[in-house]
């Protein structure tokens, strides 16, 4: 047997994980950040970057499962938007379109009352007909992806208009469903508040359920696409379509599941949004897509498919929301607050070049 | 014809039962004949290999005989039965393993999910199939290791290896999976002449086992090492199937020009 060191065992730790060059860049950039960017080390800071990455995160799990199937969905904005006017509505019987239409058809939605199990599954179903309808004209097209949701993304967000009757909505009720998807978690606020910052220290904190529901589905989807033959074959169809065709892989079938579940994440993202906002726009959320994209990229993912992990895009996300929350806070001149996609770009393209150099080293 | 030739020469499978029995196979595209009635036999234990120019229908005659085409008219017979194969499926089915020459392994994953893509050992809980991930590594490398063909680690992604490597863990798939038949689609084209020796070595490694294997290539050599004999194809019609030993290089290099008729 040969000699393992630790440097080999660390190549090798790089080489068969997605997640381990993304993961350095993080705690760089955080360790950098925490150390002098003004403001950044406060618990405000902390529980506000986490908060953000908890909706966007379950939007780039959906993504993520698609890329590394060697697809994209573009049209997940409209699926939040979607999800958000058909559960927000729903879950309070708001007097709307929506509500007066559902019950018109006889189905279970009354002015002034909620229907909470109704309202989850509009805010999920919908989302995820809306992905599989995605997946068919894919399949029976052969259109790329890229351009089936491009088309799909104008249609979506023209029928999010139609179904919200062009309106804002807003709720003022609070079901207790709300607390659940993603109330704050007052326990942990308050320990946090009395023991870690004390009295007279001006800092807040905020940490919200959303945080949980996140790390739990990226666990379960992790597991799914390294444990179970699904994973394996959504894995094998972008590595090499041909290849897991000749050997039995119903490539078909995989990839209108995974359009699937990318469309029942983005509703599940939707739910969770309204649950904190209690309001939805018919343009909530667009270009959520990109974002996504890029967090799924600086995690490791390959473009063209075949790689990638959930875990990593995560860290890809929080990458670029730690990002975010640095440079607004270090007020750059010519980068304030709405500027700060550039310095992002930025970092997007360092990231993946320091990915493919680590990945390169470790594989040679 | 064709055929006759093989009766008449001392053939050491002739007693052999066949494995495959192609009858009169024709197929059509729009306007195109690419095969004009072919009749193809491969019997127990021999290996045999298919030679024609580009174009000349080998490889439609293989891919009717593995199910990505359906023949416009004539019958195959398999293992002594009837048989219509209308897919890949099908084909696998039946026991007929195809390693192509481009086709075969996804460079991005390691060889065990290489190795049981698409028959991957699973723990059913509900509609999820979780898979058997050490069992598969180490049925893998025991498994590859009984053709010999050694690898440092089943966990390993394919696309570090070499060409040759990746053949050989494409042929021992089909080995282990217990193919009737293997069909090996150029499996040289692309490697060095040391790798192209190892890939002939399990070739007959497979023949060793009684597993009868039909090998489409362009070189003449592979053919005088490796086979028993050779059906020549031309402009989508058998010119003949002939031993080892019956013919020179010449001869065969002739024939599948055409530059002189049997």
């Amino acid at each position: 047997m040969e000699k393992v060191t630790l440097r080999v065992r660390l190549l090798r730790l790089f080489e068969n994980s997605a997640i381990a060059g993304p993961l350095i860049t993080l705690i760089a950039i955080y360790v950098l950040s925490w150390l002098f960017v003004p403001n950044f080390a406060t618990w405000r800071t902390l529980s506000g970057i986490i908060t953000a990455v908890s909706i966007s995160g379950i939007v780039t799990i959906g993504i993520t499962i698609l890329m590394i199937s060697g697809e994209f969905d573009l049209s997940l904005a409209p699926m939040i938007a979607m999800s958000g006017y058909l559960f927000g509505s729903v879950s309070v019987g708001a007097d709307n379109l929506i509500v007066n239409t559902l019950s018109s058809w006889g189905l279970p939605a009354t002015v002034g009352q909620g229907n909470i199990p109704f309202a989850i599954f509009l805010g999920l179903g919908v989302p995820a007909l809306m992905g599989l309808v995605n997946g068919l004209i894919l399949i029976w097209t052969n259109i790329p992806s890229f351009i089936v949701t491009l088309g799909t993304r104008q249609i979506y967000r023209g029928l999010v208009w139609i179904v919200a009757g062009a309106e804002l909505l807003q709720v003022l009720d609070e079901p207790f469903v709300y607390q659940v998807l993603n109330g704050k978690m007052e326990g942990l606020n308050d320990y946090i508040r009395t023991n870690l910052i004390g009295p007279e220290v001006r800092d807040r904190v905020n940490f919200r359920y959303a945080t949980l529901w996140l790390i739990g589905l990226v666990t379960i989807y992790q597991t799914l696409l390294v444990r179970t033959k699904f994973g394996n074959h959504l894995f094998a169809i972008g590595g090499n379509e041909g290849a897991a065709r000749t050997q039995g892989v119903r490539s078909a079938r995989a990839r209108v599941t995974g359009f699937v579940i990318s469309g029942m994440l983005a509703g599940f993202a939707g739910m969770v949004q309204f649950s904190q906002f209690k309001s939805v726009r018919v343009a909530e959320q667009t270009g959520i897509e990109l974002t996504a994209i890029a967090g799924a990229v600086v995690g490791g993912a390959l473009l063209n498919g075949g790689y990638g992990s959930v875990w990593g895009a995560l860290v890809g996300v929080l990458l670029i929301s730690v990002l975010r929350s640095s440079v607004i806070l270090l007020k750059i001149p010519f980068v304030p607050a709405d500027n700060f996609p550039a310095i992002v770009g930025v970092t997007i393209i360092a990231s993946v070049i320091f990915n493919n150099w680590l990945r390169n080293r470790s594989t040679s | 014809m064709a055929e006759a030739v093989l009766e008449k020469v001392n053939d050491p499978f002739a007693d052999n039962p066949l494995v495959v029995d192609m009858q009169s196979i024709t197929k059509r595209f729009g306007t195109v004949e690419a095969l004009r009635g072919v009749d193809f036999q491969v019997r127990k234990g021999e290996v045999r290999a298919l030679m024609g120019d580009n174009g000349a229908g080998k490889s439609t005659l293989i891919k009717v005989l593995t199910g990505v085409h359906t023949p416009t008219t004539g019958q195959i017979v398999f293992d002594g039965e009837n048989v219509q194969i209308n897919s890949p499926a099908d084909a696998r089915a039946l026991g007929i393993e195809t390693c192509y020459q481009d086709l075969a392994l996804i460079p991005l994953m390691s060889i065990w999910r290489n190795f049981f893509l698409g028959r991957e050992l699973t723990t059913d809980i509900g509609p999820i199939k979780w898979l058997r991930r050490k069992e598969m590594a180490v049925q893998c490398r025991e498994s590859l290791k009984d053709i010999g063909i050694h690898i440092r680690s089943a966990e390993e992604k394919v696309g570090k290896m070499s060409g040759g490597e990746r053949q050989s863990i494409a042929i021992g798939r089909a080995i282990h999976f217990g193919a009737k038949l293997l069909i090996l689609d150029e499996p040289t084209s692309a490697l060095s002449v040391k790798e192209t020796g190892k890939v002939l070595d399990y070739i007959r490694a497979a023949r060793d086992r009684g597993l009868p294997v039909i090998f489409i290539t362009h070189n003449v050599n592979h053919i005088y090492e490796v086979s028993d004999s050779y059906t020549i194809i031309r402009q989508g019609k058998s010119v003949g199937t002939y031993l080892k030993g019956e013919l020179t290089q010449q001869d065969i290099a002739d024939l599948i020009t055409g530059a002189r008729e049997k």
